[in-house]
């Protein structure tokens, strides 16, 4: 079932296009990359200073409101560009264990984030941030550096991509 | 082209121990790879931060001085990450690196200008953009920079296209 939809996706006139001309292959991995790197990056600010390593003389709320749009713009991006990347190539991935791993490491991150941002709301309020809080931001972390080690374990493993 | 004269020195690179053991291990160049994009993450995603405070995006409790102040360990730590991820896996493969134009023109051009700008900008700051309201002048350093680590990333991405762009 699975397959038959990636087996239709792969030869969308469009994802064609877009896949198999050097030159959008090239800016798709581009914007893929770029936008990965700020994505965590600014995910890796908020979840420092809720750790208490970072900007310790300015609020979680305000370094939150700074960095969660360029978060969610550039994880908008990764998707996209992403997602075509694989529409390309799907009957491929669909299959492969490590891309099926790389993808749930992704989607638990995005809802640690989600929480972390949710959850910035009630800290904000309180004077000493909760061991809780940091413990959630050291998970959110691990997951986002697991989700580039994972990006670069399916080509390794699987040979894909 | 210049490259070809750094042959020799890309060899013997390769041939170094700490090379052949990332090469020859299953795990270790995947792992080497991470640790580059995680380093390159936490620069680039601090540089963003503060170009784009610098911009005017974002909110004005903390002016773009304060914020680069705040993130400027951190942003050298990332930095320190990626050289060391990078100088890492330019040892494993240092021959074919050094004929690569894309290469060439990432660390021969890109890098040096984004650097020097992003030294410029953390001299400047406090010049800059110690109030909400940033100069002229912090704007365009601010989109100068932004343009310019894109263009390594551009660069980066078309290593394994060079032969065939250049």
């Amino acid at each position: 079932m699975l397959l038959q939809i990636a087996d239709r996706l792969q030869d969308n006139s469009i994802i064609v296009a877009l896949t198999s001309t050097g030159w959008t292959a090239a800016g798709l991995a581009i914007l893929h990359y770029y936008s990965m790197f700020v994505l965590v990056g600014s995910m890796a600010i908020v979840d420092l200073r809720v750790l208490g390593v970072v900007g310790y003389g300015y609020s979680v709320g305000d370094f939150s409101r700074r960095m969660f749009p360029w978060v969610w713009i550039s994880l908008a991006v990764n998707l996209v560009s992403g997602f075509i990347m694989f529409a390309g190539d799907a009957t491929a991935y669909v299959p492969t264990h490590s891309f099926q791993l790389k993808l749930l490491v992704v989607l638990v991150a995005t809802i640690l984030s989600m929480i972390v941002q949710w959850r910035i709301l009630r800290w904000e309020q309180t004077t000493v941030l909760p061991a809780g809080a940091k413990i959630l931001a050291a998970i959110s972390l691990l997951f986002w550096v697991g989700s580039i080690l994972m990006g670069v374990e399916v080509p390794a493993i699987s040979g894909i991509g | 082209m210049i490259g070809y004269s750094l042959i020799p020195f890309g060899h013997w690179l390769q041939n170094r121990g700490f090379a052949l053991a990332i090469a020859d291990s299953g795990w270790a160049y995947p792992f080497v790879q991470a640790t580059h994009f995680s380093g390159i993450s936490l620069w680039l995603g601090t540089n963003f931060a503060v170009d784009v405070s610098l911009l005017g995006f974002g909110n004005k409790r903390q002016t773009p001085a304060q914020l680069s102040d705040a993130l400027f360990v951190w942003n050298w730590l990332g930095f320190a990450l990626a050289v060391l991820g990078g100088l890492l896996l330019f040892s494993v493969s240092a021959e074919t690196f050094v004929i690569n134009p894309a290469f060439l023109v990432k660390l021969g051009i890109l890098i040096p200008a984004a650097l020097i700008t992003h030294i410029v900008i953390q001299c400047k700051i406090h010049s800059w953009g110690k109030e909400p309201q940033v100069t002229a002048a912090g704007k365009r350093a601010g989109s100068l920079e932004l343009l310019l680590w894109f263009c390594v990333a551009t660069a980066a991405v078309l290593i394994p296209y060079g032969p065939l762009v250049f």
